[in-house]
Formats: C-alpha cells, structure tokens, sequence
C-alpha cells in the first residue's frame, strides 16, 4: 500500500516510455526515450545543438505532445488530457528562456506577477509576495525598471522570478545562462539550485562544460535524438 | 508614543508601496490603432449616411404619399355648348355627396394662373383662353371613399374625368422601395467590407503581438484570457472609430439640411422640400445612426474575437 506521502510524490514523477517525436512528416527528433524524472531533482540536459533539447523541454512544457510513446506528468498521460486539462498542469510547470522573453512594455514587477495576473488574482494578494521575491532575487531596487533599462543578469533573475511565482513543481530552463558571464551564469544556476532545495523539480539545459563540472548534479545527455542519464 | 511610530512606519509603507496603475498586458499602440480607427470612423460614417438617407426616402414617402392620398382632383374640360359653371357646381355637389369627402372646391382662375405662373410667367390672364377647370376633393377618410362610385357618377357632367393620383402614387412607392432596398444592400456591403477590414487588421495585429502570445501561453494564460484582452482594445477602437463616424454623419445631415435651406431659393427650396422632405432626419433618424455605432463597435470586438480565437487555436500548441 501506497502511503499518501508516496502517492503525491508518485504522481509529480515525470516518466518518458519509448517516446518519439517528429514534426509534421519529417525525421523523429526524439526517439525511444525512456527516463524517469523524480520529483524534486535537478537535471542537466545537455548535448550539441540541434539534439533536441529545446524539443524535449518543449515536450515538458506541453506544448508539443509525442508522436508516439507515453509521457507521463502528474500521473497522467498528456496525450490523452483536453486542453482545459493541459492548461491547467502547464500552470505547475516554469519556463525560463535564454533571451529572458520579457515584455518590454510591463516593470520588472508586472512581468514577474504576469502568471498570478492571468489567473485572476488581485495585486493586493499577490504584491507582497512578489515584492518578497524581488528582493530574494537580488531585484528589489529595480521593480518599477522596464526590461530594456536591466543588465542581462538582471533580466535572466526576473525572467526566473516569473517562472517561480506561481510555485510550480518543476521549472524548466533553457540555455538561462547563455546570455550572461561565466560569473554570472555560476550564481544563476546557485539560485536554481536554492529552488530546487524548496522541493522544486528543475531541468536546466546547457552545453556549457564549466557549468556541468562546476555543480554536482545528473546529468541527461541527448544525442542522435537518444537520452543517456548518468550521474 | 510607540503606537505613533508605528502607525507612522505603517503609511511610510503603505505610501512607498503602494500600487500605481497596472499597464495594461497588450500596449494600446500596437493594436493597429489610428488606422483601423479611421477606417471604422470611415465605415461607421458611410453606413450613417446611407441609414439617414434611407429614412429620408421612406420619411418623404410616407408623407408624400399620405398627402397625395388624401385628395382627388375632378379635371372639367370645356365642350361646346356646356356651362362650366354650372358643370363645376354639378361636379362638386356629386363629390360632396359621397360618403368620406370632407370637402370639394374648384380651384379660381387666380389659383390656375398662380399654377400656370412658373411655366407661363406672371401677369398672365387666363379669362381669355379656354382652359380645363379643377375641382380639389379632399378625403376626410381615404380609405371609406368610394372612389369608383365618384367617378360613376361624375359621368354625367360632359368633360369631367377624376384623377386619383394612384398612378404617380405607385411610381412614388417602386421608387421609394427601390431605394430602400439599394440603401440595404449598401449596409450589408458595408457590415461585409467592416468585418474583412476588421479580420485583416486583427490578424495583422495577433501577428505583430506573437511574442506576448507566446509568452501569455507559457505561463498558463488560458485562450479565453489572451482573446479578452485583445478583444478589450478591438471593442474600444470600435467603439471611438463608431463615435466618430457617427457624428460625422449626424453633422452631415445637418450641414445638408442647412445649405439646402441657404443655397436654394425659398420657392424652389419649398418645392423641394415637397418633393423629398426637408432633409431632416428627424430624432428617429438620429437615433437610428446612434444605433449604427454600438453595432460597429459590437461588431468590431465580436469579430476581432473570433479572428483572436481562431489565432490562438491555431498557435497555443495545446
């Protein structure tokens, strides 16, 4: 028998069974994959460019589903869920990207509410909690900037801000440091890290090697559209 | 004292943080604004018009049917050997005779010149020649008159023919309908042409705004979310581009109604305001355009939203 402690953390695992994927008729991208994610984990998801790391992140993130196999997120299968079902898990999934994919229009505060502002909630609910945020990200004295006024790392600890404020179980992030020093992409993923102490799920692809040497965490390496995990 | 403090500290707070006007998710000026404005102002003005001259046309109609509906005319030709005079006196006590007429009398030589006048010029004298007299019948109620019966018995007064208009009232009403019709048609057009202008625009748009779609679907804006708030700024452009279109063309009206009444001369202007109305719309007319701009914008946003939807179903991925 499944304690019910064991069956909530049964049902964040995230679990690929023969996973394929193509676009349209063209070649798989992704073939075969078999891996388990377990919840709370930190990944890297590494390997050459065009190995479809941004295609198994967007698999995650469900906005592509398989071609053939079966994913398995929040112990259902994604293929079989409706689109009210699907919106309503990507909601426990973050997305950071490497060109942050802020709005130039909004302050660093409404970007970073953005996720709690589509869901309906009043900013008196959620102002202190994002503000709370700000300052932990380092972002407190910029709340009221407009993206094109913040650095790169500025940028990058918002954009990870917003995919965090909603609390999601797993946090995706794709090349987050691409577009920062090596010093500043060492204390990004340190702040990656810190999310995933909170019980965060995070996936982090990158094909920087002084990162992968620099953390001690398992790594999933795509190639040939095939996943090997080790570490 | 400490309570003091505090409360001090508390709206020191409150003051620092508290919540300037949240900007908007889709920036006003990346919705195609001035232009699809314009364009709505154009289209809201056009059907305006054509809505206004539409109820010109069925207003002058209506009346002048309703006038010319109301009276006969008994035409007395001069025949040899018969008294006019004691013809006309015939003629109108058989038309007072009958059930609904609520007057008969014979239009004065005066009258006739004063007929006469813009064809013949002034000063004409009309004792000289021999001209058909006219008997004006008016019908208290047209639709009790036995018209067939007058004319009956109108038969026996020698040169008497009754004229009950019908035919002109006839042409009147084709012509009328006709334009009724036409001014439809050029509604629906304009509805049609709005509706692609509004679908290109809106796409155009959705377009040009990708990148906060995208970003509103990672993190979990549902469609129904994303379509609202484009759908938001599509109802308010509808609804100024409406505004403005639709004063436009109540101005019109009355820039018409008042050079009509200045450019023309007074008798012309009298004739013409006989023929077709006063150009006046009247408050219905009016109402009827105010009309027009609810519907453009309900029109705008309604349409705007089924392109948005469509977008979104086609790009979400879900």
């Amino acid at each position: 028998m499944i304690a019910p402690a064991d069956s909530e953390r049964h049902s964040r695992v995230i679990e690929f069974t023969n996973v394929g994927l193509r676009y349209g008729h063209g070649p798989e991208i992704l073939r075969d994959l078999s891996f388990r994610i377990e919840p709370g984990s930190f990944h890297f998801l590494t390997g050459p460019s065009g190995s479809g790391k941004t295609s198994l992140l967007r698999l995650l993130l469900l906005s592509l589903k398989p071609s053939r196999g079966t994913l398995t997120m929040f112990g259902r299968n994604v293929s079989q869920l409706d689109q009210d079902s699907l919106l309503d898990m990507r909601r426990h999934i973050g997305i950071v990207f490497q060109e942050f994919r802020l709005l130039d229009h909004l302050t660093t505060f409404e970007n970073v509410a953005l996720p709690l502002r589509v869901l309906g909630e009043p900013e008196s609910l959620y102002r202190s909690n994002v503000t709370e945020l700000l300052e932990w990200v380092g972002l407190g004295e910029r709340m009221d900037a407009l993206p094109p006024l913040l650095s790169g790392g500025e940028k990058q600890r918002a954009a990870i801000a917003r995919a965090v404020i909603g609390r999601p179980d797993i946090l995706l992030a794709d090349e987050p440091t691409g577009n920062v020093d090596s010093e500043l992409s060492l204390r990004l993923v340190r702040l990656f890290a810190e999310l995933n102490k909170l019980g965060t799920t995070i996936i982090l692809a990158t094909h920087e090697l002084g990162l992968l040497d620099a953390f001690d965490f398992p790594r999933m390496s795509l190639s040939d559209g095939q996943v090997t995990v080790d570490g | 004292m400490a309570e003091v403090s505090i409360e001090t500290m508390t709206v020191a707070t409150t003051v620092k943080t508290s919540p300037k006007r949240t900007a908007a998710i889709v920036p006003e000026r990346s919705v195609a604004g001035r232009t699809l404005v314009l364009l709505i102002a154009i289209m809201t003005f056009l059907s305006g018009v054509t809505l206004g001259g539409v109820v010109l046309v069925q207003k002058s109609a209506i009346a002048w049917s309703s006038d010319v509906g109301r009276q006969v005319t008994i035409q007395i030709r001069p025949m040899e050997g018969e008294v006019m005079d004691s013809n006309i006196r015939t003629a109108i006590s058989l038309a007072e005779s009958i059930p609904g007429v609520s007057d008969a009398h014979a239009l004065s030589l005066a009258d006739s010149e004063k007929l006469l006048e813009p064809w013949l010029g002034a000063g004409l004298d009309l004792s000289q020649l021999d001209i058909p007299r006219l008997i004006v019948v008016d019908l208290g109620d047209p639709k009790s008159v036995d018209l067939n019966l007058l004319s009956k018995d109108l038969q026996a007064v020698k040169g008497a023919t009754l004229e009950t208009h019908a035919a002109w009232r006839q042409q009147l009403n084709t012509m009328a309908g006709t334009l009724v019709l036409s001014g439809v048609l050029v509604l629906v057009l304009i509805v049609v042409a709005t509706v692609l202008a509004v679908v290109f625009a809106t796409r155009g748009t959705m377009a040009s705004n990708r990148e906060i779609v995208d970003v509103l679907h990672f993190i979990g804006a549902s469609n129904a979310f994303i379509a609202g708030e484009f759908q938001g700024r599509f109802l308010a452009l509808g609804f100024r581009g409406g505004v403005i279109g639709g004063v436009g063309a109540v101005l019109f009206f009355f820039a018409v109604a008042g050079a009509a009444g200045s450019i023309v001369p007074d008798q012309a202007s009298a004739q013409l305001g006989f023929l077709f109305g006063r150009f006046s719309l009247g408050v219905d007319g009016i109402l009827g355009i105010a009309a027009v701009v609810p519907v453009i914008a309900s029109l705008t946003a309604i349409t705007s939203r089924l392109t948005v939807r469509r977008f979104l179903s086609q790009t979400s991925g879900l």
